[in-house]
């Protein structure tokens, strides 16, 4: 700008020219050797056509690589000056048209105007000759558009299957002189500039070309440069769409009468004009390459294949691998996705099909799942419980309406100490407010690292179990009830005898009171003595009596303390009418310590009359004088033993093992429950019934019952 | 003095009936047990046998058998709680006296007692009868004892003196000693005297 200030100054000051008639015209001018080498050699090409063509005044803009398309594009320049292949793209896209082509200048006088590629290394790499030595190589070129440095030799290595990619290195250094110094310096292996260029470096001093070994090398008649490619138009001088036609071929016609040696040409180093030639060899290795203009044409597959071959070899073969690593891991994470819902099915399927309540606990009392089975049972949904506090759900009261704090639920106190527990009996309140008896466990549940992280209760509904052991207990109450009746039916003649004996004695005694006072010698000794006698008896019969309504009577639930000797020796009265009509003997052989025993006192006389009244019949065949029954009590380690033996024949062989059944009997009057009702008496005491011994001389059932330990009261 | 013999196991039983025979001016005597009585019984006192028919050990029935056995005479009353019918006719049928039902009417069964008692001392009476024209009869000659069987079959006297070859004057006179002999007022009482006896022994051999 300050030149053209100056220019403009200098143009003023000259004698019949107005600076404001002058009308400027701009030259873009590619640099592709540098600003400064740009406008010191094309200044006064431009003063030539300024001169040449009156009225106009030419300026030189130059314009590195990136900048020419934006200025043909923006319209700030009328004439443009480039190489070959910007030109080509610069015709299509902007409707630019050659004026005039450069002659290049060699030597004082010669000048071409075609040029071509160079691509060189230094002369001690005698491994490179031919552009297939180029692959894997660092390799300098000036710029990816620069035509002669760089797009003319790449034409020229594909021919030999070289492509850029192939280098080991590619740069791009900007200027020709820049690639030359670094192949001789020995930055990289090989590189590229235009033609003409090494001999302007040695004409200038900067190289020696013996230094120089050219790749690829080929001669053209008429053209003494070095060159590896084709040889192509040199730069064409072109008009812009905008420049008027006028204009054009007035610079035409002036630049075509350039003489070669005009001072401007030696400036520029060129040999003239000359008429502008054709470009078609521009345009063709442009479609080769597909560089903008032309589109990159279509990859055959061949080609794919040619350059690619063994990279898809190698992505084929992992694109292989993989699709089946992944079709092997799919597999397997179906086969783990199966097993997982299977187990999962399983576990859904053991979990709802048992008939127990079962659910999960966190530390905080909270239900982390329930199975199906807690739902039916309880009326609350999973969703209802999952989440919310156990203890409160289910458990929150007693079955006489206290409270039951959290801190005694033994659910509670499982995840606190980490043991579990068996609770036999315990209470849970349904959704609509019933309850139910339940017995359950409770088990800790650990993470990986043994920590309790909760509980899982098992629980099952024990109501209509506790109900059917009622219904037995008072079933098994009403046969034993039952059963004494009968017993008493049995033994009812027995029993008038007994009552028949007090009773006699009794009318005996008053007869004999009345005929006492009736005679003449009264003594009031002897009738106090009778009627003494008369009481005792009324009170024999009376106990009797008592006796029996005790026994048969259908008796209270309560259980209490028993004095078991006490109820043998009351029963002695019950047995002896049986005893003396069958002429036994009876024998009581009561252990003095023996403790009290807890239970049904009736229940348990009713087991003693009846082994006694059994042990009475098994002697029928035995002589009277032999028949003896001992009825005797031990205890030993706080358990209350009662013996009952006879002299009898032994039990038949063939009742050994059904003895205690139910309605096994040998007595063609007997129920056969005599036994089995015993046995289920002595059990539901806590004790047991048994054969102690059995044989032709006898027989000895025994009966244990635990001592009752006092709780404290 | 007659005397009832008690056997019962029931010691009530037993001490109320001494109460009651003593009551009435009876001497009593009594035993626990079958055994105990056959032990200590005195056959020449009379009096008669109470006796509870079950016992442990011997039974009244038993007892019963036994002295029916062994001849003797006395009077049993069988008592019994039980409303036994075949035991009652088992009893009876040898040879109780009675069969009384426990509990018992006191005075039924002093009643009992006491004509049990006086059958007794009748039996003993007669017996001791039987044993005096026994006596007696073994004073007769063997004539003599021709005619008294004749006269007892009632045979006339001229028919006798026919039989026996002898004079009626002879036969008046050997009936005049046997009448003497035997102390009978009567021909009347001589027949009577004379079966008596014949019955005693029939029924003893049989």
């Amino acid at each position: 700008m300050i030149k053209r200030v100056f220019l403009l100054v200098l143009l003023a000051l000259a004698p019949g020219a107005w600076a404001e008639d002058l009308q400027l015209v701009r030259i873009g001018i590619l640099s592709h050797r540098g600003d400064e080498a740009t406008l010191s050699a094309w200044s006064q090409t431009a003063e030539y056509l300024t001169t040449e063509l009156p009225g106009y005044w030419f300026e030189v803009l130059p314009l590195d690589f990136d900048a020419v398309e934006p200025a043909v594009a923006g319209g700030q320049i009328d004439f443009i000056l480039v190489n070959p292949g910007m030109y080509v793209n610069l015709e299509v896209w902007h409707r630019v048209s050659r004026i005039a082509t450069l002659n290049n200048r060699h030597g004082p006088s010669e000048g071409y105007n075609v040029f071509g590629g160079v691509v060189f290394t230094r002369v001690d790499r005698r491994d490179l000759r031919r552009f297939g030595d180029l692959r894997g190589v660092r390799f300098a070129a000036v710029d990816e558009r620069s035509l002669g440095g760089f797009q003319m030799a790449w034409r020229e290595m594909r021919k030999e299957d070289t492509e850029p990619k192939d280098f080991g290195e590619l740069r791009f250094l900007g200027t020709h002189d820049e690639v030359v110094r670094a192949v001789l310096g020995g930055e990289v292996d090989a590189g590229t500039v235009r033609s003409d260029i090494l001999e302007r470096m040695e004409s200038a001093g900067e190289i020696t070309l013996t230094d120089v070994a050219v790749i690829g090398q080929r001669t053209e008649p008429d053209f003494g440069f070095l060159l590896s490619t084709e040889l192509y138009p040199e730069w064409p001088f072109s008009k812009l769409h905008h420049t008027p036609n006028q204009l054009a071929q007035r610079v035409a016609v002036a630049l075509l009468n350039m003489p070669r040696d005009h001072a401007a040409a030696q400036a520029g180093r060129y040999a003239g004009w000359t008429i502008p030639l054709d470009y078609q060899p521009v345009h063709e290795l442009f479609k080769e390459l597909q560089l903008p203009p032309y589109p990159p044409r279509t990859v055959t597959l061949k080609e794919v294949v040619r350059y690619y071959g063994h990279w898809l070899l190698v992505g084929g073969g992992a694109l292989l691998l993989m699709s089946f690593m992944s079709s092997w891991v799919w597999r397997l994470n179906r086969q783990l996705e199966n097993a997982k819902s299977c187990l999962e099915q399983q576990h859904n399927l053991i979990l709802n099909s048992v008939a127990d309540g079962i659910y999960g606990v966190d530390t905080r009392g909270n239900s982390t799942f329930v199975n199906k089975s807690m739902e039916r049972i309880t009326g609350w949904s999973a969703a209802e419980l999952i989440g919310r506090n156990q203890h409160e759900v289910l458990h929150h009261t007693h079955l006489d309406g206290s409270p039951h704090p959290p801190l005694q639920c033994p659910v509670y106190r499982t995840f606190r100490d980490n043991e579990t527990r068996y609770v036999e009996e315990d209470l849970f309140w349904r959704k609509d407010g019933t309850n139910l008896t339940v017995e359950y466990t409770s088990n800790p549940v650990h993470n990986e690292r043994g920590e309790v992280i909760g509980a899982v209760v098992v629980f099952r509904d024990i109501t209509e179990r506790k109900r059917a052991q009622e219904r037995l207990r008072s079933h098994q109450m009403e046969l034993a009830h039952v059963s004494r009746l009968s017993t008493m039916g049995e033994m009812a003649s027995g029993m008038a005898h007994e009552l028949n004996q007090p009773l006699s004695a009794v009318a005996n005694y008053a007869r004999a009171g009345i005929n006492l006072l009736r005679s003449d010698e009264c003594r009031t000794g002897e009738i106090e003595e009778v009627l003494e006698r008369i009481a005792g008896q009324a009170e024999r019969a009376g106990e009797i009596i008592r006796q029996l309504r005790a026994f048969v009577r259908k008796e209270q639930l309560e259980q209490a303390e028993v004095d078991v000797n006490q109820r043998i020796r009351d029963l002695a009265v019950l047995l002896a009418s049986d005893a003396r009509r069958e002429k036994v003997r009876v024998v009581l052989d009561l252990d003095p310590g023996n403790p009290r025993v807890y239970g049904h006192a009736i229940q348990i006389e009713q087991v003693i009359l009846n082994l006694a009244r059994n042990a009475i019949e098994a002697m029928h065949d035995v002589s009277p004088s032999r028949r003896r029954l001992i009825i005797a009590t031990r205890c030993r380690d706080a358990v209350v033993e009662v013996r009952v033996e006879d002299v009898g024949t032994g039990i038949a062989s063939g009742l050994d093992g059904t003895l205690f059944d139910p309605f096994v009997t040998t007595k063609p009057q007997g129920m056969g429950l005599g036994l089995s009702i015993s046995r289920g008496i002595i059990e539901s005491h806590g004790g047991s019934l048994g054969v102690l011994s059995s044989s032709g001389e006898g027989t000895v059932f025994r009966f244990t019952l635990p001592a009752h330990v006092k709780g404290p009261m | 003095m007659s005397t009832v013999f008690v056997v019962d196991d029931d010691d009530a039983v037993r001490d109320s009936l001494r109460w009651l025979m003593r009551s009435v001016g009876l001497s009593v005597e009594t035993f626990s047990s079958a055994q105990s009585f056959l032990d200590g019984y005195d056959r020449s006192v009379p009096g008669c046998l109470v006796l509870d028919i079950r016992m442990p050990g011997m039974s009244g029935l038993d007892l019963q058998e036994k002295l029916a056995g062994e001849g003797v005479a006395l009077p049993v009353i069988v008592i019994s709680g039980h409303a036994d019918v075949p035991m009652a006719v088992r009893a009876l049928k040898a040879g109780a006296f009675d069969f009384i039902e426990k509990p018992f009417n006191d005075q039924l069964l002093l009643d009992c007692v006491q004509r049990a008692i006086d059958v007794d001392l009748m039996q003993r009476r007669e017996a001791a009868d039987r044993e005096q024209i026994v006596t007696r009869l073994e004073l007769l000659t063997p004539r003599e004892l021709e005619v008294l069987d004749l006269v007892v079959k009632g045979t006339p006297n001229k028919l006798i003196s026919r039989e026996l070859g002898v004079t009626l004057k002879t036969v008046e006179a050997h009936r005049a000693r046997v009448m003497e002999k035997l102390q009978a007022g009567s021909a009347a009482e001589l027949v009577r005297l004379v079966l008596s006896v014949r019955a005693a022994e029939k029924s003893s051999r049989s």
